[in-house]
């Protein structure tokens, strides 16, 4: 009896201080087997999972090894002390007809009498402990051995499931870490604030948990207009942080490629539709906004409307064009979202999610439209700045001792500033400073020109008289770099000059906010130009060079071209939208 | 860009420097036509200038034919390289009346 006291307290002992539990399992089964003479012994598992509950052997000592062994959870003796909770002797196994007799008729083994206890905490089923065929005395087990096991199986099941208590809040704190890496990683797809005091577009994010399914995002365009969306996706979730993130990539990866607000939204839809998951979508807004004018070109996919607040204090409300992203486009007729365009003139704009308007400033009462224009009445009459505006509705919501229902996220384009320097800065700025940054960044690729292959140099510029300087520019840079002569250079200039003006006059026909795509390259022996428009197509036909013996002003810009080019060629563009010159001439 | 307007021999002198492109050509077009409008004879310095495209050749163009139409002189001077070889390929050096110096043109116009 004190051997099997000292077996308690050892096994107890062992599985307290345990770093492993399937060893301790084995170390302990191997040392009650011993102890009650057994041949043999095993200790299951059960498995309740998405499968039929089974019992796996995590442990077995013997003559035969069983460990890994799965049987069904109501099979067999081991089943029946499982599901009954409650021990079994079996003396004489070959005529139980419980007895699972396959089980020997495989291993070689011949299973005489069994005697199995339950592993249970309080109500939890967590398996059961059987040792099989005693060798001493008169080869039987005795009720003195039942309680024995019943003993040891109880302080088992209590290692097993502290255990398994302690494998779950590791595994809770694994994701807690791993949360807070998401809400990281969330919080750095955001725009910085960024060191410059003046900058017109400011946002806020406060996430409800620990991520966010709301976003912002604004980039500055090459030519100076600031792009900007704001977006809420349905839910609070993970589900709702990663389909933003999706959303927040697109917007930025299609946005630097074709910033047209209406379109952008069409295609950032036609993406997420592809492959997002079904009931879920996002309100979205997605604007253009020009600090040289203070215009600004929205579209709205089915987002809460902004709001304009004037410098004589009248607040305007701008409605969704569309429905939300996320709606098949086939529901919808697809399309471009529609487009608006307003005109700040030293006002202000509010883009928010619904977190910022139904939030509670006090228990039950919502903040509402009228509270946030009443915040933002107030700020402005302070003199407080757009960003402290704006934090000081998120402040109020989130200060307020309510808990947050959902995200709040407040965007501002703030044209005060942007007019005071329009008014003070009259000429026309021929190159402004994001210009100059593009070509002195996109100077040549000396390597294409080594390798007499690739780009030289991609632009990307609005279609305007004023960006044909930069135009000639990097053309008349790469054309040097390939060997070209000075007379050749400038003719190249002409060249490529006279084709974007065409684009800029008679493609978009002086329609503002065009883009224009010119891609220098060399390929082989051929320095070659494309220029890319997304302006309707025009008639090829169309396009014919002046007879020259006819002096009058204009129409000279297709003989400059045609002589200077080796080969011109107008191709289809790869998408359908726009038009797409290909230039030649031999190096 | 820049025009410079002086007045010797009764006509007008229209120096031009800098980049004569489609954002500047318009400038280009009102100066020279608005000389014509005076009523004085015109001779364009061309010898500043870098850079010229179709739509500054087209306001020499415009302002030749207007001139024409009120049968005043019209004529280019000191044409540099850059904007000769342009009216080449427009093989325009063949219509404009053009003349090696200032000199040369107020003797011939004046």
């Amino acid at each position: 009896m004190n051997n099997q006291l000292e077996l308690l307290v050892e096994i107890g002992r062992h599985f307290a201080a345990t770093q492993d539990i399937e060893v301790t399992m084995g170390h302990a089964l191997a040392r009650i087997a011993e102890l009650m003479e057994a041949e043999g012994g095993a200790l299951f598992v059960l498995e309740e999972g998405e499968t039929e509950p089974h019992l796996i052997c995590h442990a077995s000592v013997g003559p035969v090894d069983i460990k890994g062994l799965t049987v069904p959870a109501d099979k067999g003796i081991v089943g029946r002390s499982v599901t009954t909770n409650s021990s079994e002797m079996v003396r004489d196994a070959q005529n139980d007809p419980n007895f699972d007799t396959s089980m020997d008729a495989q291993s070689g083994f011949t299973t005489r009498s069994i005697l199995c206890a339950p592993l249970s905490v309080k109500d939890e089923r967590i398996g059961a402990i059987e040792v099989v065929n005693k060798t001493g005395g008169d080869g039987l087990f005795a009720n003195d051995d039942l309680t024995l096991l019943e003993a040891l199986a109880a302080s088992a099941a209590l290692a097993i499931s502290n255990a398994r208590m302690a494998g779950e809040l590791a595994e809770k704190e694994v994701m807690r870490r791993e949360l807070e890496l998401a809400a990281e990683i969330q919080r750095g797809l955001l725009p910085p604030p960024g060191e410059d005091d003046d900058f017109p577009v400011r946002g806020v994010n406060r996430p409800a948990r620990v991520v966010s399914g709301d976003f912002f995002d604004f980039f500055i365009m090459y030519d100076g207009r600031i792009a900007f969306t704001l977006a809420d996706v349905s839910g609070k979730g993970m589900n709702a942080a990663l389909l933003m993130a999706k959303t927040a990539s697109l917007f930025r990866c299609l946005g630097k490629e074709d910033m047209r607000p209406g379109r952008l939204l069409q295609r950032i839809n036609a993406e997420v539709c592809e492959t997002s998951m079904r009931g879920m979508f996002v309100t979205m807004v997605a604007g253009i906004y020009d600090p040289a004018s203070g215009r600004v070109v929205l579209a709205n996919a089915g987002h809460e409307p902004p709001l304009h607040h004037s410098t004589d204090d009248q607040f305007k409300t701008l409605e969704a064009t569309a429905p939300p992203v996320g709606i098949p486009p086939e529901l919808t007729g697809g399309g471009a979202v529609p487009e608006e365009v307003l005109h700040l003139n030293g006002g202000s704009l509010y883009i928010f999610t619904d977190g910022a308007t139904e939030g509670y400033v006090a228990p039950g009462v919502e903040l509402g439209s009228d509270g946030f224009m009443d915040m933002i009445r107030t700020g402005v009459s302070d003199g407080l700045t757009a960003q402290a505006r704006i934090d000081a509705v998120a402040n109020r919501l989130s200060d307020s001792g309510q808990v947050l229902r959902d995200d709040i996220t407040v965007l501002v384009i703030d044209d005060a500033k942007p007019l005071q320097n329009r008014q003070s800065h009259d000429d026309d700025v021929i190159m402004n400073d994001t210009m100059k940054k593009q070509i002195e960044g996109a100077s040549m690729d000396e390597g294409a020109v080594q390798s007499h292959d690739g780009s030289l140099c991609a632009l990307t510029l609005p279609a305007r008289a004023s960006s044909l300087k930069l135009v000639r520019r990097a053309v008349g840079d790469t054309a040097a770099a390939c060997g070209f002569s000075q007379e050749q250079c400038q003719d190249l200039m002409l060249a490529v000059d006279e084709a974007c003006q065409n684009v800029v006059r008679h493609a978009y026909a002086g329609v503002a906010d065009g883009d224009m795509v010119i891609d220098i390259r060399r390929e082989g022996e051929s320095y070659v130009v494309l220029l890319r428009d997304h302006a309707p197509p025009v008639d090829v036909a169309k396009i014919v060079p002046r007879n020259l013996d006819d002096v009058r002003p204009g129409g000279l810009g297709v003989h400059f071209i045609r002589e200077v080019m080796d080969d011109v060629e107008h191709l289809s563009a790869p998408d359908g939208q726009g038009n797409l010159l290909r230039m030649k001439k031999v190096i | 860009m820049d025009i410079d307007i002086t007045e010797q021999g009764g006509l007008n002198v229209v120096a031009i420097s800098g980049e004569v492109d489609l954002s500047t050509s318009p400038k280009v077009r009102d100066a020279l036509l608005g000389c014509i409008s005076g009523g004085k004879g015109v001779i364009v310095d061309l010898s500043g200038v870098a850079y010229i495209d179709s739509s500054g050749v087209a306001s020499l163009v415009e302002a030749f034919q207007t001139a024409k139409s009120k049968s005043l002189g019209f004529a280019l001077a000191q044409v540099s390289d850059t904007p000769m070889r342009v009216l080449k390929l427009a093989r325009l050096d063949q219509v404009f009346v053009i003349y090696d110096t200032l000199d040369d043109a107020v003797a011939a116009m004046a």
